[in-house]
C-alpha cells in the first residue's frame, strides 16, 4: 500500500542544509495501523508529509498504491490528497468561520460533487462522530475534543483509504483523547489504513505496529519484532 | 458546486465589513468620477454645437477668386467678379437656397463726438439678420427700405456701441463714418461667438445697407456673399449648384475650386465633432486612473487578505483542493468587490444626473448625458481593472506552500 525505497528529504536554509529524513525504507500494508514515534526533530512530521503527498522527498522512490508519487505535478498530488488521504492535525486545522458542515464538506467542493450527495454524506459523518446536533455550531463554539471529531470526519469525507494523524490527542485532554482513539480503532477494524504520529506510548498502544525514528532514520521497527 | 462557490464568497467579503466597505468605495468613487466627466462632457460638447450653430448653422460662405482652370479657350488666372445682379438671379434660379445676402467688409473711421475708432463696417443685405442672427437688443437692423433707397443708416455691435457712447442710448443718434453722418436704427445683442472671417466679430462692428456701401466706396462687385441653404445635411449639393451656376454664367470650370472659395461650416461641424470626442477620450482616461487608483487599492488589500488567511489556503491544499481553485477564489473576490463598487458609483452618479437642476447650469456646460456609450466604456474599464487588480493577489494565493501555511 505504502512503500519507501531509501528516501530522503534535505532543507537548504541559505548555506545550510539540514537532513530531515535519510535513506528510510518503510512499507505499509493494507489495513495496518501503525504509530510513528521518536524525539521532536527526528523527522516523524515530514515523513507524515511525505506520505500524504504535501511534501516530495529529495531522493528516493515514494509508490502509493503501487504507483509512483515522485514525478507528479502539484495539483496531481492534490489529487491523491483529495480522494486517497485524511489528514487529521494536532490543532485541528478546522476553517474558524465556517460551520461544523461546512468545515466536513470542504473535501467534497474540490471534486464536484453534487450537492445532494454531498448533504447525505456530511450528515451520515456527523452521525458516526456523535455531532449531529452540532452541524451549525463554529469550531470556536466547541471543545477540543468535538473539534477533533469534526476534523477526522471531514478526512474521511471522500472515503479515502488511509488516513494520516498528527499527534491527534496531542491537544486534548486524556478522556477526550481516548474517544478520539476510539473512532481510530473503529476505523481500523472498519478495513482502514492508519498512520498516526504521537509522543505517548499508552496512545502508541492502541496500533499495531510501531516504528520509531531518530535524527531522520528508521531507528526501531516494530514490524520486525 | 456554484452556490457553495458563492456562499463562501460573500462570507468572506462580509468577514471583515468595514475593510471590504472602504475598499469599495474606492471603487465607487473611481466609477462616479469616470461617468461624472463622461456624461459632462458630452453636455459640453453638445452645448458647444448649440453655440456654434447659434451663429448660422450650416451656412455656407462664397469669396469669388481666381481660375486655376483653362475653360473653353479662357485661359486661367483670370479674376472671378461677381456684381449683386448675379446674386439677384441666384436667390431665383439656384435651388436649395433658403437665403442669401452679399457681404462688403473694411476697416473705417467711425466717430461719434471725440470718441473715435477704427472698426470694421459690413455693408449687408436684410436676411444677413436672419443667417447669422445679428439679433437687435434695441432698435432693429437693417431693413428693405433702408437698402432700396440707399439710406445712411447703420446697426451697431454691442461692443462699438459701448465704446463710441459711453452709457447715453445710441439709437437714433448720429455716427460719422469716414465723415459721412449716418444714423443709429438698432444695437446687437451681446453674443458669443467661437468663429471669424474676414474682420472684428460681429459685436465690433457696424452694419450698413449694401447699396449704401457700394455707392460711398465704389464698389461693384461684391466682395463675399453668404448663403443659407434649406437643408443643411445637403450643403454638398447646394455648393455644386452654386460652381454650376456661376460657371457657366462667369465662364469657368465648375470643378476650379479656386474660382468660388466656399467655406462649409457642416465640414467645420465635422470637425468640432472629432475634436469633442478626443476631449471625452481625454477625460475618459483621466477617469480612469481615478479608477485605476481605486484597483491598486483592492490589489494591494488583497494581497494582507491572502496574507491573513494562508493557513486557510494551506488547509484547503491540504484537503485537495488544486492551485487554480484557490486562485478563482481570490481573483472572485477581487472582482466582486470592483463590479459592486462599480455598480453602486453607477447608480450613484446616475442619480446626480438625475437630481441636477439641468436647467440652471445648460447654458455654460450643457446638459450631462449618462448616454449608452459612457455606460459601455465604464464596464470595460472595470472589467480591466478587475483583472489586473485581481491577477497579483490570486497568484500569490495559488502559490502558496501548504507546509508553511499549515505551520502559522
Amino acid at each position: 500500500m505504502i512503500e519507501f525505497r531509501n528516501i530522503s528529504k534535505v532543507y537548504k536554509m541559505g548555506e545550510v542544509e539540514f537532513v530531515a529524513l535519510q535513506g528510510v525504507f518503510i512499507t505499509v500494508r493494507k489495513g495496518e495501523f501503525l504509530s510513528i514515534m521518536g524525539p521532536s526533530g527526528s523527522g516523524k512530521s515530514t515523513l507524515m508529509n511525505i506520505i500524504g503527498c504535501l511534501d516530495t522527498p529529495t531522493a528516493g522512490f515514494y509508490y502509493l498504491e503501487g504507483e509512483n508519487v515522485a514525478g507528479l505535478t502539484f495539483d496531481q498530488l492534490s489529487t491523491i490528497r483529495n480522494r486517497k488521504v485524511g489528514f487529521v492535525f494536532q490543532n485541528f486545522n478546522l476553517l474558524p468561520y465556517a460551520t461544523a458542515y461546512e468545515n466536513i464538506e470542504l473535501p467534497m467542493l474540490f471534486n464536484g460533487k453534487k450537492g445532494g450527495e454531498r448533504r447525505q454524506r456530511v450528515n451520515e459523518l456527523l452521525e458516526m462522530v456523535g455531532l449531529s446536533p452540532w452541524a451549525r455550531h463554529r469550531p470556536t463554539e466547541m471543545s477540543g475534543g468535538q473539534q477533533q471529531r469534526v476534523a477526522i470526519a471531514r478526512a474521511l469525507a471522500m472515503d479515502p483509504p488511509i488516513i494520516l494523524a498528527d499527534e491527534p490527542t496531542g491537544n486534548l485532554d486524556s478522556k477526550s483523547g481516548h474517544e478520539i482513539m476510539e473512532i481510530f480503532s473503529q476505523l481500523w477494524k472498519g478495513g482502514r489504513t492508519i498512520l498516526m504520529v504521537t509522543h505517548d506510548p499508552a496512545i502508541a498502544a492502541f496500533s499495531q505496529r510501531t516504528i520509531r525514528l531518530l535524527d531522520g532514520a528508521v531507528q526501531q521497527d516494530g514490524a520486525a519484532t | 458546486m456554484i452556490p457553495a462557490f458563492f456562499r463562501n464568497l460573500f462570507r468572506d467579503l462580509l468577514r471583515q465589513p468595514l475593510r471590504t466597505f472602504l475598499t469599495l468605495s474606492g471603487v465607487t468613487w473611481g466609477t462616479f468620477a469616470v461617468i461624472l466627466l463622461l456624461a459632462f462632457g458630452t453636455g459640453i460638447g453638445k452645448q458647444q454645437m448649440k453655440q456654434f450653430r447659434g451663429l448660422g448653422q450650416g451656412i455656407i460662405l462664397v469669396f469669388p477668386g481666381q481660375t486655376t482652370m483653362t475653360y473653353n479657350g479662357l485661359p486661367k488666372g483670370r479674376r472671378i467678379q461677381v456684381t449683386p445682379d448675379e446674386l439677384d438671379r441666384v436667390r431665383k434660379r439656384v435651388p436649395g437656397v433658403q437665403a442669401l445676402s452679399p457681404e462688403f467688409i473694411s476697416s473705417r473711421n467711425i466717430r461719434h463726438g471725440r470718441e473715435q475708432l477704427l472698426n470694421t463696417v459690413r455693408g449687408v443685405d436684410v436676411p444677413f439678420e436672419r443667417i447669422r442672427n445679428t439679433i437687435p437688443a434695441q432698435g432693429r437692423f437693417i431693413n428693405e427700405t433702408d437698402v432700396r433707397q440707399h439710406r445712411r443708416n447703420c446697426f451697431l455691435g454691442a461692443t462699438i456701441a459701448k465704446s463710441l457712447f459711453k452709457g447715453i442710448e445710441p439709437v437714433g443718434q448720429r455716427v460719422m463714418i469716414e465723415g459721412v453722418p449716418f444714423t443709429v436704427v438698432g444695437v446687437m445683442i451681446e453674443k458669443t461667438q467661437n468663429s471669424n472671417y474676414n474682420g472684428m466679430r460681429d459685436t465690433h462692428c457696424a452694419f450698413i445697407p449694401w447699396t449704401t456701401y457700394m455707392t460711398l466706396y465704389g464698389e461693384k462687385y461684391v466682395q463675399n456673399f453668404i448663403v443659407q441653404p434649406s437643408d443643411p445635411a445637403l450643403s454638398k449639393q447646394t455648393i455644386a449648384a452654386l460652381r454650376n451656376f456661376f460657371g457657366g454664367r462667369l465662364g469657368f470650370n465648375p470643378l476650379d475650386k479656386d474660382a468660388l472659395f466656399v467655406w462649409d461650416f457642416s465640414d467645420f461641424e465635422r470637425q468640432f465633432n472629432l475634436f469633442f470626442t478626443a476631449f471625452n477620450i481625454f477625460l475618459g482616461v483621466i477617469g480612469s486612473f481615478t479608477l485605476l487608483v481605486g484597483g491598486v487599492g483592492v490589489a494591494s488589500i488583497m494581497l494582507v487578505v491572502v496574507e491573513e488567511r494562508i493557513r486557510e489556503i494551506g488547509i484547503k491544499l491540504a484537503v485537495g483542493a488544486k492551485r487554480r481553485a484557490i486562485m478563482w477564489q481570490f481573483f472572485a473576490e477581487a472582482n466582486c468587490i470592483i463590479l459592486i463598487g462599480g455598480a453602486i458609483g453607477f447608480l450613484l452618479a446616475a442619480l446626480l444626473l438625475t437630481l441636477l437642476p439641468a436647467e440652471q447650469l445648460e447654458e455654460y456646460i450643457g446638459i450631462p448625458r449618462l448616454n449608452p456609450l459612457v455606460g459601455i466604456v465604464t464596464v470595460l474599464i472595470l472589467l480591466a481593472i478587475g483583472t489586473l487588480s485581481g491577477l497579483t493577489p490570486a497568484r500569490r494565493a495559488a502559490a502558496t506552500d501548504p507546509i508553511v501555511a499549515l505551520r502559522k
